[in-house]
């Protein structure tokens, strides 16, 4: 079936797929392609646009006197601006474009209604303008992750109400009995979103709550964006790009069961935690910490399934770039909940709270678990709708280890000057002053870190302006990081 | 899995708990705070913003402080703010029920600011006496609290203006002088707003300096340059304006960015407006201009000097209260390093 000896076969489909079946599963990318493009463009320009937007964060907070004369480019509105560029741009318009090929392919049937995801990506794109536009230019709400004014939330809830729609009646239209697991988790983001986008726009601004529940409302919603959004969509890419790339089954259905009801049920109570010994009732802040600890069980069968599915092929991340961001992200989804759930308890968090330790575990969360996977899940999806292969594997590497290492140098730059931040802030016999000065040095370490993730970003948007552009390669084998060699390789694969 | 509806369920019900935890039980224990008083109905606390104080909030959240600056002082068993005179005692709900947005804060970049205004030297409140006016504070002070002459003579610390002197980067060296009275006895309830905004120990020389002044004559010329080397009071509304202006003019080590965009400069026409900050070196406009605050930084400074949580609260022990202000009062007991201003 393929020259390369990687199979690609469904995950639950029998080995002897036949010529139908290819041919459907063609027509049905055929018929993805128009919206998912849209989709993957726009968040590649807000992905360039959210890299140059951090650069800026990352040097004016130690070179503070860096432009800062000009009132839109103050730090304190670039960084929200980066931060929601970041989010809705990017992460949620790649993560929508990736859901709705993975659901059209699980669904097996062809897309149905292309204008609605189009016109849900026009209007997207148009709430994140004029979000970004409104911060920029003073307009920022002052809630985190919900910066963004009013009138670009009401646009990016009406494109949002768009596309779930899309997802609902797709699911109406399924072919076929067994709901594959990526399945349960894209249905569970694209339902969870709504709810939490207006729980939280509604209970801060429509009725708002008094006092310290806008707090509380808007890191419940911070964290439920970050694991049942963001969380929900890359497992799922994940638990299907893994199975598909090795061929094999996924290793346990059970593991898999508990894993998701697990997770649902206390990733979504997190978020206060992050609120520790805050003017709150504690009972809030303890459930949270107790909810962010019992994640831990989501995290092991999670990690066990995928590494049962994994065992024996780990040699493969040598050749697939999808398989290498892939499994880079779901590992990193275990390092992000294992910190989280160090910088929750009570004794760490009281080092921790206020520094920039928490900046990291956003990263981790955001970038080397969810970016990654999306990263790994455009180099599969993406030749399949225009037909052409990547055109260099030494690019796919360079994206890569820049973006590996970059977010790697990153994550240990800021939490380990977080720690020491926290453990000078906590020292009252030293002015607080030297709880800045002793984290700068890392500050800077971690721009150079984002010089090689702007690197990481401009190589992947060459590479998908050329695929864009039908500048790939034409042929039937796909694009591997290293030469397959004739025998031994094969062989082991 | 087989079938939807177990699935839909599922999803939903999981969502559905979070959401009635996380949310609205704590608004149905915590959501409908009212002020609190005392027996007659006196003594409110917390009051209502003012409009100014309203607009600087949305400043405030316009240009992203929050993203440095937490407004919430843990309790003494949860972290050092309140050793490092953040505040007297931890923060409750209430103190925020009329704050809109809260701006708790993740991250201190900058100093926690909940109690920022209560740091300021209590002649914010009165005009043109203490320490010859304070040009940038006249718009605010009255806004924020009933202001009360009283608060003044109870600095009584430290009167020498020469100890002053020292460069306000190291406040430690003149230990406060805070407030003789008693907070847990409020014979004078009107006043008792006041009196808090002196009793946090500001461990600034500018108390000092200012305590010194109301035996002074009001003087004519810039206020402060014989006692704060040009600068004045720390965190007093003048202060404020040129820390906004030009951080690194009154603390070389700042990370804060300056926000110039807050201000203007206009030629003098007639005479120097009370408004124009005062700088020094090569922060101050060429001869014959001034640089004035816009209205906007005007609404962020009475912002801060609005933030005051200093006012006891029945819920919350004054783990503050009654221990620290004796080490307040007594220079021995000042911690050796104290917070630089920011």
């Amino acid at each position: 079936m393929n020259p390369a000896g990687i199979p690609l076969k469904e995950p639950s489909v029998s080995a002897a797929a036949g010529d139908t079946e290819q041919l459907e599963r063609a027509l049905i990318d055929a018929s993805t392609r128009v919206p998912v493009l849209i989709f993957y463009t726009s968040a590649m320009a807000w992905l360039i646009l959210g890299t140059l937007l951090a650069g800026f964060v990352s040097f004016k907070l130690h070179t503070p006197d860096l432009l800062s004369d000009i009132s839109f480019l103050t730090w304190g509105r670039v960084r929200p601006a980066h931060m929601n560029v970041m989010v809705y741009g990017w992460a949620s318009m790649a993560g929508i474009g990736t859901a709705i090929w993975l659901m059209a392919r699980l669904c097996r049937t062809v897309l149905r209604y292309p204008l609605l995801l189009v016109a849900g990506a026009a209007f997207w794109n148009l709430g994140v303008l004029l979000g970004l536009g409104g911060i920029l230019l003073g307009d920022s709400t002052g809630y985190q992750w919900l910066e963004f004014p009013s009138y670009a939330a009401i646009i990016l809830f009406v494109a949002y109400t768009l596309v779930a729609s899309w997802a609902v009646l797709m699911f109406r239209f399924r072919r076929g009995e067994q709901i594959y697991i990526s399945q349960w988790y894209l249905l569970g983001a694209f339902l969870w979103f709504p709810w939490l986008y207006a729980a939280g726009q509604l209970m801060l601004f429509v009725v708002p709550v008094q006092g310290v529940l806008q707090a509380a409302v808007g890191w419940w919603y911070a964290n439920n964006l970050l694991f049942l959004w963001f969380g929900a969509i890359g497992l799922g890419t994940a638990y299907y790009m893994i199975p598909k790339v090795i061929g094999r089954p996924v290793y346990s259905y059970h593991l898999a069961s508990i894993g998701f009801w697990s997770y649902a049920l206390f990733s979504s109570w997190t978020g206060m935690q992050r609120l520790v010994d805050g003017p709150f009732p504690a009972w809030m802040v303890t459930a949270s910490i107790a909810a962010t600890i019992l994640t831990l069980i989501p995290v092991a069968t999670v990690g066990l399934n995928h590494h049962m599915t994994m065992q024996g092929y780990f040699p493969l991340m040598r050749y697939s770039p999808t398989l290498r961001f892939t499994v880079f992200g779901a590992m990193s989804y275990t390092v992000f909940s294992l910190v989280g759930v160090v910088i929750s308890l009570r004794s760490v968090a009281g080092y921790v709270n206020f520094t920039e330790a928490s900046v990291a575990y956003s990263h981790l969360g955001l970038y080397a678990f969810f970016t990654m996977v999306i990263f790994g899940s455009m180099y599969y999806i993406v030749p399949r709708l225009i037909g052409r292969e990547w055109r260099y594997g030494s690019l796919i590497k360079l994206h890569f280890w820049a973006s590996a290492y970059g977010i790697g140098l990153m994550t240990l730059m800021l939490l380990a000057g977080g720690f020491l931040q926290g453990a000078s802030m906590e020292n009252p016999s030293l002015a607080f002053s030297e709880s800045v000065e002793s984290v700068l040095p890392y500050l800077r370490g971690r721009s150079l870190a984002g010089i090689l993730l702007t690197v990481s970003h401009f190589i992947f948007a060459y590479h998908f302006g050329l695929m864009l552009f039908g500048l790939g390669r034409k042929s039937t084998v796909p694009t591997f990081l290293n030469p397959v060699e004739a025998e031994g390789a094969e062989a082991h694969i | 899995m087989k079938g939807l509806a177990p699935l839909f369920l599922g999803i939903f019900g999981t969502f559905a708990f979070s959401w009635v935890g996380l949310t609205l039980v704590p608004n149905w224990q915590i959501g409908h705070l009212n002020p609190q008083s005392d027996e007659e109905g006196t003594d409110i606390y917390p009051m209502p913003q003012s409009g100014m104080v309203r607009w600087g909030a949305r400043v405030y959240a316009a240009n992203g402080c929050v993203y440095c600056h937490s407004e919430q002082v843990r309790a003494d068993y949860a972290g050092a703010d309140i050793e490092r005179k953040w505040g007297d005692r931890r923060s409750a709900p209430r103190d925020y029920i009329f704050e809109r947005p809260v701006f708790l804060g993740k991250m201190r970049m900058g100093q926690d600011l909940a109690n920022i205004g209560a740091r300021a030297p209590a002649e914010q409140e009165s005009p043109s006496p203490g320490g010859g006016g304070n040009p940038g504070g006249s718009p605010t002070g009255p806004a924020q609290s009933p202001s009360s002459p009283t608060a003044q003579p109870k600095a009584q610390g430290a009167q020498s203006p020469g100890a002053s002197a020292a460069p306000q980067q190291q406040p430690a060296t003149s230990p406060a002088t805070s407030p003789a009275a008693s907070p847990t006895s409020p014979a004078s309830k009107p006043a008792a707003i006041a009196r808090a905004s002196t009793r946090i120990a500001s461990p600034s020389p500018a108390v000092a300096a200012v305590a010194a002044s109301p035996g002074a004559p009001p003087s004519a010329g810039p206020p402060w340059p014989e006692q704060t080397a040009g600068l004045p009071p720390m965190y007093s509304a003048a202060w404020h304006h040129v820390h906004l202006y030009s951080p690194r003019s009154i603390n070389f080590d700042s990370n804060m960015p300056s926000y110039r965009f807050l201000y203007q400069a206009r030629r003098i026409s007639d005479v120097r407006s009370s408004d124009a900050l005062q700088l020094t070196g090569s922060d101050a406009p060429p001869e014959g201009w001034e640089i004035i605050p816009t209205y906007d930084a005007k609404c962020l400074v009475a912002y801060m000097m609005a933030l005051n949580q200093s006012h006891p609260l029945k819920e919350v022990k004054s783990a503050g209260s009654a221990p620290a202000v004796s080490p307040a009062a007594s220079p021995s007991a000042a911690p050796g390093g104290q917070p630089p201003p920011k």
